[in-house]
C-alpha cells in the first residue's frame, strides 16, 4: 500500500525528501524548507506535511529521531526526521527522472533556453 | 485563542492520526502562527490550514491501515483466516463519559416513567376533568385534611394570597369582579388582616368569607383546605380506591326493580364516573326497558359526574336534547346521545323523587328533565348546590373554587343555585314514593 502510493512520488513528499537531504528537521523546518525550495509556492499545511511523513516513515524512506539539542544547548523535544539510506537513494533517482524529462523537454524545445 | 480553535479543528482528523500527529501538528501551527505575523500573513495562515483541511480529512478517514491492508492480502492467499489487528484501544476519559451519559439518559427515562405513573393528570386527557375540578360531588367540604404539620407564618399567608389573587384574576368569569376581589384580597394580606390566624381551616373560611362578601354568586367561589397531595389530580390510588368503592356500592345503585302496574324504580344515590359504572348504567336502564314509566330516585342522591347525568337522560329522549350543565359552556357532551338503540323509554312518563339532600347533579338531572318538561318532580325542593366553580389548586394545602364559565342556560336566567330545584308535586321526601306511583298509575289508566 504506502509503495503503491509513493510511486510516481508525490510533489509534497519528494519536497520534503529533498528538504531533509541537507539536515534533519523537524515539522516546521520541513515546512520551512520546502517554501524556500519553491520560492514560496509549496505551503504544506500540517495535515499535508504530515500525512506524507507518515507514509515515508512507513516506505522506510525517512526515519524518526528524538529531540536534539538546539542552538542554546536545550534539548527540544520535538520531533526530528532523517533521510534513510533508500530514501537517499529515491531522491536520487526520482531527481535523474526528473533530469531526464528535462532533457526531453530542452530538445523539444518547449523550454525557452534562457530559464534552465 | 487561535491554538484552541485549530486544536479543536485537529478533531475532525481521525483518533489515531491525533495520537500520532496531533501535538506536532499544533507545534507547527504554533510556529507559523508566531513568525507570520500581520493581517495578510494571518489571513494567508488561516487559509493554508483550512485548505489543508479541506484536503486531508476526508482522505484520513478513507485510508486504509496498512495492517489491515497486509491482512487481507494475505487472507486472500491464505484462504480465510481470523485474525486481530491492533487498534489503539479506547481511552478511560471517553469510556468513562460514556457510561456517565447513558446513565444520566437512563435515570431522566426512569424518573419521567415514575412522575407519569404517580400523576397521570400530567398527561391531559388521563383522567376526566370533573374528578379534579372540584365540581364532581357535593362532599367536597368532607374531606379531612391532615394539618397536623402545618402552621402558617406569615410568608405562608402572603404566597397563598397571591395565587388566590392570581386564579381569580385569571379565571373568574366576571374579569372585573375577579379584579377587585383580587384586589381586596392583596390589600387585607398587606394590611396585616390574617396576622396571628396560623390555623390552615380558620384561614381557608376567613379568605372563603371576604371572597363571598364580595360577590354575588356565593356558593361558586371558595378557598378551601385539601389534602397535602403533591398535584391537584387525583393519584392512581385513589382512582382505584374509587374503582373499588364502586364496585362494592354497586355504582351507588340501590335499587333497580319494577313496581305493581309495571311501573320501573331506579333509585340512585350518586351520578357516578361513567367510566367505571357506564356499563352498570346501562344494564340498570335495559332491566328498566319494558315500563311504562319510570321513577328515578334521587332523595339520597349525593351528584357525581355529569356525563353520567347525560348517559342516563340519553334514554329519555327520541332525539339529541341539549342538555344543560352549568359547569361548562357547550360542549360534545352538552347533548344527549338519544335515540338509543332498541330503547322503548323515550315515551314513557318519567317521575323523579327529590328531597331537601337532593344536591348538585342530581339537582341538574331533576332541573333539566323539568325544564325540558320531561319529568314530574315529586318530594321537597333539592339543596340548591350548583358546584359550578373549577377547583384550582394553590400548593400542597390549598385550593379555591372559582366560577370559570357562564353556561348557556336555555331554560332561565337562574338555574339552581343557591334556591335549589322546585318540585312540580311538593310533598314530605318520605312520601314521594307513594305519591310518585299513584301519579303513574293514575296516568297509566287515563291511556
Amino acid at each position: 500500500m504506502p509503495k503503491r502510493k509513493l510511486t510516481p512520488l508525490p510533489a509534497a513528499a519528494f519536497q520534503i525528501l529533498l528538504a531533509l537531504v541537507d539536515d534533519d528537521l523537524h515539522g516546521y523546518g520541513i515546512m520551512r524548507h520546502v517554501a524556500e525550495q519553491t520560492g514560496g509556492r509549496m505551503r504544506l499545511g500540517p495535515g499535508t506535511l504530515y500525512t506524507s511523513i507518515r507514509t515515508l516513515l512507513e516506505a522506510k524512506l525517512i526515519e524518526e529521531i528524538d529531540g536534539r539539542e538546539n542552538a542554546k544547548g536545550h534539548e527540544e523535544r520535538r520531533r526530528y526526521y532523517r533521510l534513510t539510506p533508500t530514501g537517499r537513494k529515491l531522491v536520487r533517482s526520482e531527481a535523474e527522472r526528473l533530469a531526464d524529462l528535462l532533457r526531453v523537454a530542452r530538445a523539444k524545445n518547449v523550454l525557452r533556453g534562457e530559464y534552465v | 485563542m487561535s491554538e484552541k480553535l485549530y486544536s479543536l479543528l485537529l478533531r475532525l482528523f481521525p483518533s489515531e492520526f491525533r495520537q500520532r500527529f496531533g501535538e506536532e501538528a499544533i507545534q507547527l501551527f504554533r510556529d507559523r502562527f508566531r513568525e507570520e505575523k500581520g493581517f495578510w500573513l494571518r489571513l494567508r495562515l488561516w487559509a493554508d490550514l483550512i485548505c489543508d483541511l479541506v484536503v486531508t480529512v476526508p482522505r484520513e478517514h478513507v485510508r486504509v491501515e496498512p495492517q489491515i491492508a497486509e491482512v487481507s492480502a494475505a487472507g486472500v492467499k491464505r484462504g480465510p483466516a481470523f485474525q486481530i489487528t491492533p487498534r489503539a484501544t479506547t481511552r478511560f476519559v471517553a469510556i468513562f463519559l460514556g457510561i456517565a451519559v447513558s446513565l444520566a439518559v437512563l435515570c431522566i427515562f426512569a424518573l419521567s416513567v415514575r412522575y407519569v405513573i404517580r400523576h397521570p393528570a400530567t398527561a391531559p386527557g388521563l383522567v376526566p376533568r370533573a374528578l379534579d375540578s372540584g365540581v364532581s360531588s357535593g362532599n367536597e367540604r368532607s374531606q379531612a385534611p391532615n394539618t397536623d404539620s402545618l402552621k402558617l407564618d406569615t410568608r405562608t399567608q402572603k404566597r397563598v394570597i397571591e395565587a388566590a389573587a392570581t386564579n381569580l384574576r385569571e379565571h373568574y368569569v366576571d374579569r372585573p369582579l375577579g379584579q377587585q376581589v383580587a384586589d381586596s384580597l392583596l390589600a387585607q394580606e398587606r394590611n396585616g388582616g390574617y396576622d396571628g390566624v396560623t390555623d390552615p381551616a380558620a384561614f381557608a373560611d376567613l379568605v372563603t368569607q371576604q371572597m363571598r362578601n364580595m360577590n354575588a354568586d356565593a356558593t361558586l367561589t371558595y378557598f378551601r383546605q385539601i389534602l397535602p397531595q403533591p398535584t391537584g389530580a387525583p393519584t392512581a390510588q385513589q382512582l382505584a380506591g374509587y374503582r373499588r368503592e364502586m364496585e362494592e356500592s354497586n355504582c351507588t345503585f340501590e335499587a333497580v326493580q319494577i313496581l305493581k302496574d309495571n311501573v320501573g324504580y331506579f333509585k340512585l344515590n350518586s351520578f357516578p364516573d361513567a367510566s367505571v359504572c357506564g356499563a352498570k348504567a346501562v344494564s340498570a336502564m335495559a332491566e328498566l326497558n319494558h315500563a311504562d314509566a319510570v321513577i328515578f330516585d334521587l332523595r339520597d342522591n349525593r351528584g357525581g359526574f355529569p356525563a353520567m347525568t347525560t348517559l342516563i337522560a340519553s334514554y329519555l329522549f327520541d332525539h339529541p336534547e341539549y342538555w344543560y350543565n352549568p359547569r361548562e359552556n357547550t360542549t360534545e357532551h352538552s347533548w344527549t346521545a338519544s335515540p338509543v338503540r332498541g330503547n322503548r323509554l323515550a315515551d314513557k312518563p318519567v317521575y323523579i323523587l327529590t328531597s331537601r339532600t337532593t344536591i348538585s347533579g342530581a339537582e341538574q338531572f331533576a332541573y333539566d328533565l323539568k325544564m325540558l318538561k320531561r319529568a314530574t318532580l315529586v318530594g321537597e325542593r333539592t339543596a340548591g348546590a350548583a358546584h359550578a366553580g373549577a377547583f384550582f389548586r394553590i400548593d400542597d394545602h390549598f385550593g379555591m373554587g372559582i366560577t370559570e364559565v357562564e353556561a348557556i342556560n336555555p331554560f332561565s336566567k337562574s338555574n339552581w343555585d343557591g334556591v335549589g330545584v322546585e318540585p312540580d308535586v311538593k310533598i314530605d321526601a318520605a312520601d314521594a314514593l307513594n305519591t310518585a306511583e299513584k301519579l303513574a298509575e293514575a296516568k297509566l289508566a287515563k291511556k
